[in-house]
């Protein structure tokens, strides 16, 4: 990891099992506020969490240009982690993010990630061209995108998401 | 606009691969979650399901703006959507549709409380982004469906009676549209269940087997009378799954006594049941599904709804014809001997042969009362007419399908029985059988005081 500087007084540490989750091959949507409360949104390729709790999200450059220039100028950000087999999933905010350049540690992780996620996506029933296809990316497209998580919500879908971890 | 016509997105509006959604507050904070339904609302609209007032929903209703993005199951082409919110739809066509595909997932899950839609949330699409990314080709020289749909229903016009219809039916699905497992099933009026006089595909016929309203993709789309259909079946279930842990996987169809055994796929992939209406009123459905994912898709499900329409008019104009049809040829019932004990219970009109159950309902004390006629008086020959006016057998009002039941009856005797037959004997007429000494006996009858 990049940077390991040191959390900010709002951050959340995430517990184990969302550690785990976010880093298990799932899906990964990135979302941000644009020019005039436009929400812009986009899919990230893996992830990656430091010791001290920041998280790396890769994700590629060139269909989230929009994205990733709000982001760039300050707009605050949401992720959602989803896995493939249950649909568990958390969402964490933070009100920056960092934009970095992908360097040569994320690739095998990311790798590694990218072929759970496909694993995941077979299993409950796409097929392989689907699920290869569908995490398709140009490696060196990437970007590293880090943020501190300031709030983290329980996303798994029914009456119960939403609730803030911690509240 | 980018050029792109929501119509060419439909493919990515199935929800074959998840869709996402991103919206922001009134500080500009956004929110991102999966969404259940993206439903294909017309040429430049669509519906999200809303089921919780959740952040998202609180942020539409502040902001009245979103983000989904959704992709191309084939294609594998990502498109980014940008949606601002019209209105909310709690009850009509647009809103029954959606939550009968929610509630078809229910009901297959035993979550119907939990997955519950509160509304069809409408938003006009502004702008269609197309994302980069690689982008596999689709199949090559698919078939026509616009052709194959036609085909069928040409197949239909040659159909001289009901029963023939259903015949060119469920034929032409598998021959024109590839369509191996399908079914008909026609409505009671007076229960609202429905049971099945038609099928193709299937190791048993499963004639007569019923489905309650709002059981199954089959009752629910009965109920509410518009399409429903579930085109990866796992995804759905391992979504609802994901609802209630505890959630029981229950049968589509319930299990009662002197039920015959419903004939539908043990581990289906893809469902869709299409109402039959006449005049507005679901009288039927036709039911076709597969074990392929994602099998009916919004083009199949118009395909479908355009034959399931087609049947619904042929239906009424078979029942309008007043000519008579010339009597066909007697069928030839191998000379008479045994006998059959035929055993009628008046609680649920059900009748065994020889202590196997036959039929139920109003078929079943149509029967009885054919061979009461025939014990009593010898007859073979009756008329639809004078079952339609006897208030002894419950017929509703409405007795619009009585032909089916006909249909129904003699499918089963045919089945079960080769010492009873039931065979038509011109328009309106029908013919009773015989090939053994019948003993008929009524156990729950009430005698009368001596």
């Amino acid at each position: 990891m990049a940077d390991e500087s040191p959390m900010p007084s709002e951050s959340v540490t995430l517990p184990p099992d969302l550690r785990a989750l976010a880093q298990s091959g799932c899906g990964v949507a990135v979302a941000s506020c644009g020019p005039g409360g436009t929400p812009l949104l986009g899919l990230g390729a893996g992830c990656r969490i430091g010791v001290g709790g920041r998280v790396r999200v890769l994700l590629p450059r060139a269909p989230n240009l929009a994205l990733l220039t709000a982001l760039e100028g300050g707009a605050p950000v949401a992720v959602t982690f989803t896995a493939t087999r249950d649909h568990c999933s958390f969402q964490i905010k933070a009100r920056r993010a960092r934009l970095c350049p992908a360097c040569s540690d994320d690739l095998p992780e990311i790798d590694r990630q990218m072929a759970l996620f496909q694993d995941g996506l077979v299993e409950i029933g796409y097929s392989r061209l689907q699920a290869t296809g569908y995490c398709a990316h140009q490696r060196a497209d990437l970007m590293a995108l880090e943020l501190i998580p300031e709030r983290v919500f329980t996303q798994t879908p029914g009456p119960g998401a939403g609730t803030e971890l911690g509240a | 606009m980018t050029g792109l016509c929501l119509d060419g997105l439909r493919p990515a509006l199935e929800g074959v691969i998840a869709s996402v959604l991103a919206t922001c507050d009134a500080t500009g904070t956004p929110n991102v979650s999966m969404i259940s339904q993206v439903h294909y609302a017309g040429p430049e609209r669509v519906a999200l399901s809303y089921q919780f007032f959740n952040k998202t929903r609180r942020n539409i209703m502040e902001t009245r703006r979103a983000t989904v993005l959704v992709t191309d199951p084939e294609t594998l082409a990502h498109y980014r959507l940008t949606l601002c919110y019209e209105d909310t739809h709690t009850e009509g066509p647009l809103f029954e549709s959606m939550k009968a595909k929610l509630a078809g997932i229910a009901s297959h899950h035993g979550v119907e409380d939990v997955f519950r839609l509160l509304g069809s949330d409408v938003f006009r699409v502004e702008d269609i982004e197309p994302m980069s990314g690689p982008v596999t080709a689709p199949p090559p020289n698919r078939p026509s469906l616009l052709a194959a749909t036609r085909r069928v229903c040409a197949g239909l016009a040659g159909a001289e009676d009901l029963d023939g219809l259903f015949d060119a039916l469920t034929g032409g699905l598998g021959a024109h549209l590839g369509i191996r497992w399908s079914m008909v099933l026609i409505a009671e009026p007076a229960t609202g269940r429905l049971y099945t006089v038609a099928t193709q595909g299937y190791p048993v016929t499963g004639v007569g087997a019923e489905v309650a309203p709002g059981e199954g993709v089959i009752g629910v789309a009965a109920r509410e009378n518009a399409p429903i259909r579930i085109g990866h079946m796992t995804r759905d279930y391992r979504y609802g799954a994901a609802m209630s842990d505890g959630a029981r996987r229950s049968g589509l169809f319930c299990d009662v006594p002197r039920l015959i055994p419903f004939p539908g796929l043990a581990a289906p992939r893809s469902q869709i049941a299409l109402p039959i209406s006449e005049c507005g009123e679901a009288v039927g459905v036709l039911f076709a599904e597969s074990d392929e994912i994602n099998r009916f898709g919004y083009e199949e499900e118009d395909a479908l709804a355009l034959v399931a329409a087609h049947l619904g008019a042929r239906m009424a104009l078979l029942r309008q014809e007043g000519a008579e049809a010339p009597d066909p040829p007697r069928a030839q019932l191998p000379a008479a001997q045994g006998q059959v004990t035929v055993r009628y219970f008046n609680a649920d009109q059900s009748v065994f042969l020889d202590g196997d159950y036959l039929i139920k309902g109003v078929a079943g004390a149509i029967l009885w009362r054919l061979l009461r006629e025939h014990d009593a008086r010898g007859r073979t020959e009756f008329t639809t007419r004078e079952l339609r006016l006897d208030p002894g057998l419950r017929l509703p009002a409405q007795a619009e399908n009585l032909d089916a039941r006909l249909i129904l009856l003699r499918k089963r005797l045919d089945e079960r029985c080769a010492c009873l037959k039931i065979e038509k004997a011109g328009r309106g007429r029908f013919r009773l059988l015989p090939g053994c000494r019948l003993i008929l006996e009524e156990p729950d009858a009430v005698s009368a005081p001596h």
